[in-house]
């Protein structure tokens, strides 16, 4: 029982990761119907930026929770501006030219090419991420957990509700949920729809970017880190929808704890089965997605 | 206000306006009617910047405004009720009202009192306010033409351009919606107005243009054209 716990526990930690990284996807989806496929990419540069960002504030004699609150900012504008990067060389044309793969393409060398960036600013090693938290793991009940891991969850929650927040008391959030309904109806109420795109792959790369801080500190940085987490959350956003919001948080769950509870009771070879089970009988049987649903349209 | 010359547009290869002049007075009402696939929507489609014109020119208040994209040209003052209403489906009605001020929230144009103008739409639309709160996907199609109207007229715009606000609508409705743009003559809000009810259109309506096959075969004050043995016999059913 006690063990089971565990397992859930860590697999909800793991899980909201794969959810903010699917939460960016559907970001982009929603205005361009366009995704950006090195969203790994964009989660670990966020991560090796904050690294490099987080040593320099150590550095300057700063204990390392302050570093880390420091460091964020930082990476969040990072986030922004690699995402917006991304979105004018590698999708602005394909979406202009009604291309239908070419975004697919181009986002993909980008990731490429920010992978090989990496390993030539930080090396091919894994490094080591300066926790902000106490390592010691709490107990609570019959589980144990890192303080850090808490934070994961929190900081996963804070930023989707954030988001949210201001897609529906914002003016500018308003556009850009107008935009994703109808993107040539939006552009009759003064909208441009072009920026709100590139707005939209910005902070789709934030949320990688944030995503990469978060789990940094439990794992370990280094150039390799992205590319399954990437993949992964690519799955998460198939199988809850990349349409629903509550399909992200839900289906990183899903594949969060069905990785930990294969990977103890049958074997950790088997450990990404269930989740790929999964991801075949969703596209098979409910291709919008767990919590997806076809758009409201009345004509 | 608006004035239009040899405005020719169309989509890809196919050329839809062979070179289109009309011009829409301050405080006018004016109407452009004719059979389906004339090209009347194709004009203000072109008007507002959701396809790009070819050639000709399109200048609101004296400035060319050809060729500009939608946005900008909804800057400028041209509010588009378009055809199928094309309202937010997942945005309650409020919000779906106050995007189209949104270049009055932004700095993009005169700010005025936003919530005044909200308050009159409600009761040019009573209907909106009673389902305010409501998601426009979940409204009916009545519904959803006066809401497109309203988010449209929510720019204080200086050009109003509405796309068949009757089509699909009960006659009942119909009825209202004319009702509703004769209001807005009332308060000198300037408007073209694209319709397949003639009668009418030209009922309310200042000055007419009739299209045919992408070009202006006849235009004239409404009363004009209303009693035009040509325009009846083709546009107004009269029996005879």
């Amino acid at each position: 029982m006690n063990v089971l716990a565990q397992l859930v526990i860590s697999g909800v930690v793991v899980g909201m990761i794969y959810g903010v990284i699917a939460f960016g996807y559907q970001l982009t989806f929603a205005t361009s119907k366009t995704l950006n496929f090195g969203q790994g990419e964009a989660l670990m540069l966020g991560a090796l930026v904050g690294l490099t960002t987080i040593n320099f504030l150590i550095g300057q004699s700063l204990g390392a929770f302050t570093a880390y609150l420091l460091m964020l900012p930082v990476v969040l504008a990072f986030g922004l501006l690699q995402g917006a990067v991304v979105e004018f060389l590698g999708v602005r044309q394909a979406i202009r030219t009604k291309s239908e793969a070419g975004w697919i393409m181009a986002t993909i060398a980008l990731g490429i090419i920010f992978k090989n960036l990496a390993e030539n600013i930080w090396g091919r090693d894994a490094l080591r991420f300066p926790s902000p938290l106490p390592e010691a793991a709490l107990s609570i009940g019959p589980v144990r957990i890192q303080p850090m891991e808490i934070a994961i969850v929190l900081g996963a929650v804070a930023l989707m509700i954030a988001v949210e927040i201001f897609n529906r008391r914002s003016i500018y959030g308003k556009a850009v949920v107008a935009t994703a309904n109808d993107r040539d109806a939006a552009g009759l109420m003064g909208i441009n729809t072009r920026l709100v795109i590139t707005f939209s792959y910005a902070l789709s790369s934030m949320a990688a970017a944030f995503a990469g801080v978060l789990v940094a500190p439990i794992t370990l940085t280094g150039a390799t880190m992205g590319a399954v987490l990437g993949l992964k959350a690519f799955a998460v956003a198939i199988i809850g929808g990349l349409s629903s919001g509550v399909g992200v948080v839900v289906g990183g769950l899903i594949l969060g704890i069905s990785e930990n509870l294969t990977g103890y009771y049958i074997s950790t070879g088997y450990k990404d089965v269930p989740g790929l089970v999964l991801l075949l009988l969703v596209l098979t049987f409910k291709p919008s997605g767990l919590f997806g649903s076809a758009a409201i349209k009345k004509v | 206000m608006l004035t239009i010359e040899n405005l020719v547009a169309g989509y890809g290869k196919v050329q839809v306006l062979h070179g289109i002049s009309l011009e829409v007075p301050q405080g006018r009402l004016v109407t452009l009617i004719g059979s389906n696939g004339a090209g009347k929507t194709t004009t203000l489609r072109a008007l507002s910047g959701m396809i790009q014109p070819q050639s000709g020119s399109i200048r609101l208040d004296g400035k060319d405004i050809a060729g500009l994209p939608s946005y900008e040209i909804t800057r400028r003052g041209m509010a588009h009720s378009p055809e199928g209403r094309r309202v937010f489906p997942t945005l309650p009605v409020t919000d779906n009202l106050l995007l189209g001020a949104f270049t009055r929230f932004t700095g993009m144009r005169p700010k005025g009192d936003t919530s005044a103008d909200l308050d009159r739409m409600f009761e040019l639309f009573p209907r909106l306010r009673e389902r305010r709160t409501q998601l426009a996907g979940t409204l009916s199609g009545g519904e959803q033409q006066m809401l497109a109207m309203a988010r449209a007229l929510m720019l204080n715009p200086e050009v109003l351009l509405l796309d068949e606000p009757s089509m699909g609508l009960a006659p009942k409705l119909v009825e209202e919606v004319f009702t509703t743009v004769a209001r807005l003559k009332e308060r000198r809000i300037t408007m073209l107005l694209v319709e397949q009810f003639a009668a009418a259109a030209l009922e309310v309506a200042d000055y007419g243009y009739v299209m045919e096959n992408g070009r202006i075969s006849v235009h004239g004050p409404a009363e004009q054209l209303r009693n035009d043995p040509a325009v009846r016999d083709a546009y107004l059913g009269v029996a005879h």
